[in-house]
């Protein structure tokens, strides 16, 4: 095993593992706020990269615009979602919720299959991202470069954006405790459509970019989703710093399980998480008996 | 209410259960179908003590079902074709495997519980899928034989229901005395008020342990017969959106009556039979109804009936 492959299986790792910070961050907010998982999460992320798909072959056939389009046009969408409909459960216990995002990621999934097709959409890189760079010691991707900026970037603003300015401050208090945030006389019900559509906005981020490394089709998101699971439990729920310092690890576990040995490199994941279990169930910025 | 003395009421809801049970291959589209629904029964029930009684979310049951599934088509298809055997392979895996993903995820609860699970069954699903050699990976085990089983030929679609009948109703009896067992009431009683049981002196996850195993068994058993029903194991078996569909069936059922889960998976794989029919996107139809029930009615089918018709099952 060179010392280039180990190299690039890091980056790989990394941006694998950037993916899943975009996704996790999203569900972690939403389940700090509302206390419920949502299981359309990984629909969302999969509807993102078909967003932008649609825009780039019937509408503008341009990358960017895709990229900032589609994360807007879901935001507004998983904000809408939030306003109009899931509004309505928060009164019944979250078992209930999280069986209708079930049933909203069924729904999404088969849409997509109703318009696309089973076999998925090609999804080229953007022309100006092909081809490689020399970064000295080897030759990498330049979109996959691109991408590591990009959700980096990404996560330090969603981190910026939470904990130091004063919207994200009254999220973070309601995701301590939102009854108390009403009670001082912050309309929460605009907070929770606010952060259902950034968690949503988010996803849709995360598909867009992820819609050139990987098949796009209508699961694309489903068996994502698990994994981002496990990213939130090895984190701790709830937890920003969680998120991202989670979606890391795995994604580099996964990298360096294909590096071992390659059928096993996602079984790893969950091996590492019954384990992380087993020494801190609270996981790594979790707290103690935060919404059991 | 007064113990061993059936309302005439429950004597006449079992019976006419029974007597629809008997005849219900015959009025059902196809026997193949009549005997899914008893599989998909048993594996609510099994899961409703899980949820309905012991209060677990767990969205990992499909790595039980689907264990159970491949353990008895693999011994049926490389090791001995025999039905006990092979049924009893099955239960052991999954049994297992509920107490060692039981004893790591009862570490957590509610959604976290919900989340552990999940993901410990999804490590299941890609063994199954990369594991080829063993398991047929993407394309599913497949030529599972399903041997005779002593006189009774369980080729034929209609023995083979009976026989799943007979089981299934077993499988019942046993499960409503472990709910109305003192374990079974403890379970309840922790559900309610995990504190005060602990402060009774009872050691709350020792019994969610149990608890989580016996429903395991009862899962890998309704796995095995699945294996044999279908002569072949499909990798989704053990796919989370499986787990999905009987917290559904349990839900739309009505969970915490063993009754409802039935009643659920009856109605969700007649419904998905007669929507696929019409349309290959069945999926879309039935989302819509999950989204729907949450919406409209949470007691469940069981809810309707207990306040529409006023039975008390």
């Amino acid at each position: 095993m060179n010392i280039q492959f180990v190299i690039m299986q890091l980056f790989n790792g990394l941006i694998m593992g950037s993916i899943y910070v975009l996704l996790s961050l999203g569900l972690t907010i939403i389940f700090g706020m509302l206390g419920i998982i949502n299981f359309a999460h990984g629909a969302f992320y999969m509807f993102g990269a078909f967003v932008a798909y649609t825009i780039m072959a019937y509408l503008i056939p341009n990358f960017w615009v895709a990229l900032i389009v589609g994360p807007i046009v879901m935001a507004i969408f998983g904000a809408a979602c939030e306003a109009f409909i899931l509004r309505r459960l928060y009164n019944l216990p979250p078992l209930y919720v999280m069986l209708f995002t079930f049933g909203l990621m069924l729904v999404l999934q088969d849409f997509i299959r109703m318009i696309y097709g089973a076999a998925g959409v090609p999804f080229r890189t953007p022309s100006s991202l092909d081809g490689s760079i020399n970064l000295g010691f080897m030759f990498y991707p330049k979109y996959r470069i691109f991408l590591i900026i990009i959700t980096s970037m990404c996560s330090l603003g969603v981190w910026l954006f939470l904990s130091k300015t004063k919207l994200g401050a009254i999220i973070r208090a309601g995701t301590d405790n939102s009854i108390m945030v009403d009670a001082l006389g912050i309309n929460i019900s605009k907070i929770f459509t606010l952060v259902f559509g950034m968690g949503i906005g988010l996803a849709g981020l995360a598909g867009v970019l992820a819609a050139p490394l990987q098949n796009v089709s209508h699961l694309m998101g489903v068996d994502f989703l698990v994994d981002c699971f496990v990213v939130v439990v090895v984190g701790g729920m709830g937890s920003i710093s969680g998120s991202i310092v989670g979606g890391l690890i795995v994604g580099e576990i996964i990298a360096f399980g294909v590096m071992v040995w390659p059928p096993m490199a996602h079984t790893l994941i969950y091996i590492f998480m019954a384990a992380f279990l087993l020494i801190r169930p609270r996981g790594l910025f979790g707290r103690e008996a935060f919404h059991e | 209410m007064n113990k061993g003395v059936w309302s005439k009421q429950k004597v006449i809801v079992v019976s006419a259960a029974l007597l629809l049970a008997i005849i219900f291959p015959h009025i059902a589209p196809y026997i193949a179908l009549a005997s899914e629904i008893l599989i998909f029964a048993l594996f609510a029930m099994a899961f409703d003590l899980m949820l309905g009684y012991a209060g677990m979310l767990s969205f990992g049951h499909a790595a039980f079902f689907g264990l159970g599934a491949y353990t008895a088509g693999v011994i049926l298809k490389d090791l001995y074709p025999s039905v006990p055997l092979a049924l009893l392979g099955g239960v052991i895996v999954s049994s297992l495997a509920g107490f060692i993903i039981g004893f790591l995820s009862i570490r957590r609860r509610g959604i976290y519980f919900t989340m552990v699970t999940l993901a410990f069954a999804q490590m299941f699903y890609f063994i199954a899928f990369k594991w080829t050699g063993l398991t047929g990976g993407d394309d599913g085990l497949q030529r599972v034989p399903r041997p005779s089983l002593g006189p009774l030929d369980l080729k034929s679609q209609i023995v083979f229901y009976y026989f799943l009948l007979f089981s299934v109703i077993i499988c019942a009896i046993i499960l409503l005395r472990i709910v109305n067992s003192p374990f079974g009431k403890t379970l309840q009683a922790q559900r309610e008020n995990r504190n005060r049981a602990m402060s009774i002196g009872y050691d709350v996850d020792k019994f969610k342990l149990r608890a989580f195993i016996i429903s395991a068994f009862f899962s890998g058993l309704a796995g095995g017969f699945y294996a044999l029903l279908l002569n072949f194991v499909p990798l989704n078996s053990l796919h989370w959106t499986n787990s999905g569909e009987v917290v559904v069936m349990t839900i739309t059922g009505g969970m915490g009556t063993l009754f409802g889960p039935v009643l659920g998976a009856v109605c969700i794989i007649l419904l998905r039979d007669i929507i696929s029919n019409y349309t290959e996107s069945w999926t879309f139809i039935m989302g819509m109804l999950f989204m729907a029930a949450v919406l409209g009615f949470r007691g469940g089918i069981i809810g309707i009936l207990r306040n529409k018709l006023r039975l008390t099952i």
